[in-house]
């Protein structure tokens, strides 16, 4: 197991809660070693609790866990929620000098640092976050260069005054903690390494992908948590002659992507659940009329409002099955950071290869979450766009009918049909939701009705031939225990191996990334004694495919509290069950 | 190419459904000539439509087109001509779908002022689910779903577009062909959002609204002397209750569209093989 520190920083919403961590991850990742950072915050702009912890390691770390080592806690109910968390060896950095008294356990060790106090010396008490940032630096025993560096990063903008004035806080807190604590009997030393990683979260990796994949048109309505995609894109997608335009609503927002598909810009829009039932009118429309298009669901607690700024695996279903009637679709879920880069990628080349809706599903926890990578985890050589049956001057002709018309859904054999975009001469056509002909003209004809269905059916078998549904393997092949995850529970899967191993206890952890088409798991699950399946849903949707396939049935672990599965807790849940009885 | 281009081009060899007389077929007619009076062709002219009978006019129509869900034709033409301000762009569609369903995308639609042209097939009633009240339906007009008529006054969109800030607005009458095609063509010359609201009788559920009464009842603008540039006169028009008006009623002679507003010159279809060269810089920004 690797070597970590837990850190957190905790307070009320608009006590600069974010930024504060933001910036120690990066000091910490600008010093080489692997950060894997968790928030935790409230649906409000003000007020209420709000956290940001940090997970730090020198090896891979890929999920949170139950335990807190150094606490910056600007309220009392910091310290109350994290409670259960705080062990002997955790430190508490706070300001004495503020109107609460904080309530510290006795066996955890209380630093009080005149946070404000200390920000005014050093040019204004907006730096207090800064302050407590140097004093953590000195309990871990961590260099407080590299927070200059990500200081710079933050502040650089706003001038060397302000970057300057900030460095000296954090020298201040450090210092502080220095003069008036010995604090080596905690054990905390920050090793650091020459290794360059990059540090971004879920949403800029799907924004950064969809650049990479030629996407130069995003529409879409603010949501939580989708949001920062379209945040991500503004501002950039122009430098690669793109546009991002925030739309008045889901409806608007993916009939304007359909727009930019059909006139043959690579398109996308992003929403949450709720933004997801809204564009389902739509979504039998984009299928039927075979437009290519991405909509991403960052998925967040539901029903109805749910808890918005929760976690929740809860859009599966709506994923496969939302639309009236019959409509072939693809349904893909990156189950890592990177993931979310690649798979955005390999969506819009899906899209286009097959003239169909794309859903790319991630959820709120990979979405907030931000993670360390080497570059290289990006590497845009790698970058392949496919564009499928896109037709020009030159080849439109092969696609024309006796009487010179553009046959825009002909009836191939792999159930693609040709596209061409407005300009391509000879290539005007309509394209309709209406059920049409070869042509793309209304019909109620039985025999092109059964056509037309079948050959966007099609289409869905000959992706199944011609592309690779593969899955991510972890953990011990020829192990008899199966746990079966998708989407952002993959990491904590992982490191859960390493507290099981502890135990003697093995696993082949195989994590899902296609939903639909998926691969076919009938053998993994034949020859396993056990199945396990992990999802953040009450009524595990994942699961029930999965016994649908497999025609079996599969243990469930099932969280839906609204926080993401840790890596302890999990190997904790997942001992219990490989000794449980299989359900009925 | 498009010297040569004659409205017929324009025609697809599909028979209208429409009932025989219907306002649509002039409206239509005027749209596909001012397209080709204004030096399009198929090849590079988008049409939208959305449900119910105008929403037809893209199947009858030989262009690129799409032919959308009840209501969202405007966002769909706003993203074609974002993603390709090469491309001329003509939505139309009916009372109900643009002042019911779309009537908040008409509202954005007009504030953006993308350069495109819509064309609203009004004939105040609800053809195609046979007769029942349109948000233009007169208060007092008895129908299957109103019989005593829906008492609230009707929307007004040449004041809804007004107060959405739009750039230009216009009002025709399908039978009166070359007004209708004069006005649908200068809404096409203008730069930016172009909308004309066009009196297209159903002759099949509204005898109320008929051929001879915009004909008796019709007074046209430019007859009038009126001058579209003058706001206030526009405003007098516009909200005047008393009387049917054809014509420009207003025209922003200092419009300036989404696209360059935004910026968006570019031909969006155009992306590279692989990755563009400098995307590491993407990559380099999260050191």
């Amino acid at each position: 197991m690797a070597e970590d520190l837990n850190w957190a920083v905790g307070g009320e919403a608009g006590d600069g809660i974010d930024s504060t961590g933001k910036i120690f991850a990066q000091a910490l990742s600008r010093a080489g070693r692997h950060v894997f950072t968790s928030k935790d915050f409230a649906s409000r702009i003000r007020g209420g609790y709000t956290a940001y912890k940090i997970r730090t390691a020198v090896d891979d770390v890929q999920s949170v866990v139950d335990r807190l080592d150094i606490l910056v806690a600007l309220t009392q109910r910091t310290i109350d929620e994290n409670l259960d968390e705080l062990h002997e060896g955790s430190a508490i950095i706070y300001d004495g000098e503020r109107s609460w008294e904080a309530e510290i356990p006795d066996e955890i060790t209380a630093v009080d640092v005149p946070l404000k106090s200390l920000a005014e010396e050093a040019g204004g008490a907006i730096m207090r976050n800064v302050v407590a940032l140097g004093a953590a630096c000195e309990i871990a025993d961590f260099d407080v260069e590299y927070l200059d560096e990500s200081l710079e990063k933050r502040f650089g903008g706003k001038g060397s005054k302000i970057v300057e004035n900030n460095k000296e806080a954090a020298r201040l807190g450090q210092e502080y903690v220095q003069e008036n604590y010995d604090l080596d009997h905690l054990g905390y030393s920050l090793e650091t390494t020459d290794n360059d990683y990059v540090l971004l979260n879920g949403n800029e990796a799907i924004g950064m992908g969809a650049i990479a994949a030629g996407c130069r048109f995003y529409a879409g309505y603010p949501i939580t948590p989708a949001t920062s995609i379209m945040e991500y894109l503004t501002g950039r997608i122009e430098e690669y002659g793109g546009h991002v335009v925030q739309a008045e609503d889901e409806l608007s927002a993916i009939n304007m992507a359909l727009g930019g598909a059909r006139a043959g810009a690579r398109a996308m829009t992003a929403t949450s659940g709720a933004g997801i039932d809204l564009m389902t009118e739509t979504f039998g429309l984009i299928a039927t009329s075979e437009t290519p298009l991405v909509i991403t669901d960052v998925q967040r607690s539901g029903p109805s409002t749910g808890m918005p700024t929760k976690q929740e695996q809860g859009d599966l279903n709506m994923a496969l099955y939302a639309g009236h009637g019959e409509v072939p679709r693809f349904v893909v879920a990156p189950t890592t950071i990177t993931e979310c880069f690649w798979k955005t990628i390999e969506a819009f080349n899906l899209a286009e290869k097959y003239n169909t809706p794309v859903f790319l599903i991630s959820d709120l926890a990979m979405s907030v979450t931000e993670q360390t990578f080497p570059p290289e985890a990006f590497d845009m050589d790698a970058v392949e766009i496919d564009r499928g049956k896109l037709v020009d001057d030159d080849t439109v002709g092969e696609w024309l009918d006796s009487q010179g018309r553009f046959r825009a859904h002909a009836a191939t054999e792999d159930g693609v049909s040709p596209r061409a975009i407005p300009g391509t001469t000879d290539g005007a056509h309509m394209s309709t939701g209406l059920e049409h002909d070869e042509l793309g003209r209304r019909t109620e004809e039985t025999d092109v009705r059964v056509q037309q269905v079948d050959k966007r059916n099609r289409k869905v078998e000959t992706a199944k031939e011609e592309e690779g549904w593969e899955y991510r393997e972890f953990g011990n092949p020829d192990s008899d225990n199966l746990v079966l995850s998708w989407g952002s529970n993959e990491g904590a899967l992982v490191e859960a191996l390493d507290y099981l191993e502890e135990d003697d206890i093995d696993l082949r952890v195989i994590s899902v990334p296609y939903i639909f088409p998926r691969p076919d798991l009938t053998d993994e699950i034949e020859s396993a004694e056990d199945v396990i399946v992990v999802e953040c849903n009450a009524t595990g949707q994942f699961a029930d495919l999965i016994e649908h396939d497999a025609l079996t049935r599969v243990k469930r672990i099932n969280k839906y509290t609204g926080v993401r599965f840790k890596a302890d807790e999990l190997a904790e849940q997942i001992t219990e069950k490989l000794s449980a009885e299989v359900p009925a | 190419m498009s010297s040569d281009v004659r409205f017929t081009d324009f025609k697809s060899d599909k028979q209208p459904t429409w009932c025989p007389g219907c306002g649509d077929f002039g409206t239509m007619n005027g749209m596909m000539k001012a397209l080709a009076e204004t030096g399009n062709d198929p090849d590079n002219t988008f049409v939208v439509a959305g449900i119910g009978c105008s929403g037809k006019i893209g199947t009858y129509m030989h262009s690129y087109a799409l032919h959308g869900v009840h209501g969202r034709a405007l966002p769909v033409g706003q993203g074609v001509k974002m993603s390709r301000p090469d491309i001329e762009v003509m939505v139309a569609g009916g009372d109900g779908d643009g002042y019911s369903i779309g009537a908040g995308h008409f509202v954005h639609a007009v504030r953006r002022n993308v350069d495109m042209t819509y064309c609203v097939m009004d004939n105040r009633i609800y053809g195609l689910t046979k007769g029942q009240a349109s948000p233009t339906s007169r208060s007092d007009f008895e129908t299957s779903t109103t019989p005593e008529g829906p008492k609230q006054p009707p929307v007004n969109p040449l004041a809804l577009a007004l107060a959405s800030g739009a750039s230009f607005i216009a009002q025709s009458f399908a039978s009166d062909a070359l007004r209708h095609q004069e006005i649908v063509q200068e809404a096409i010359e203008h730069d930016g959002f172009g909308f004309v609201n066009v009196f297209s009788p159903c002759v099949t559920f509204n005898d109320v609204d008929t051929y001879d009464y915009f004909r008796d009842n019709l007074v046209d603008l430019e007859e009038e002397g009126h001058d579209p540039n003058d706001y206030e006169a526009a405003k007098e028009v516009i909200l005047d209750s008393e009387k049917e008006y054809q014509g420009v009623m207003y025209q922003d002679e200092n419009s300036v569209p989404y696209n360059e507003q935004h910026g968006v010159t570019e031909d969006m279809s155009e992306i590279p093989d692989g990755a563009p060269e400098d995307a590491m810089d993407l990559v380099r920004e999260f050191y």
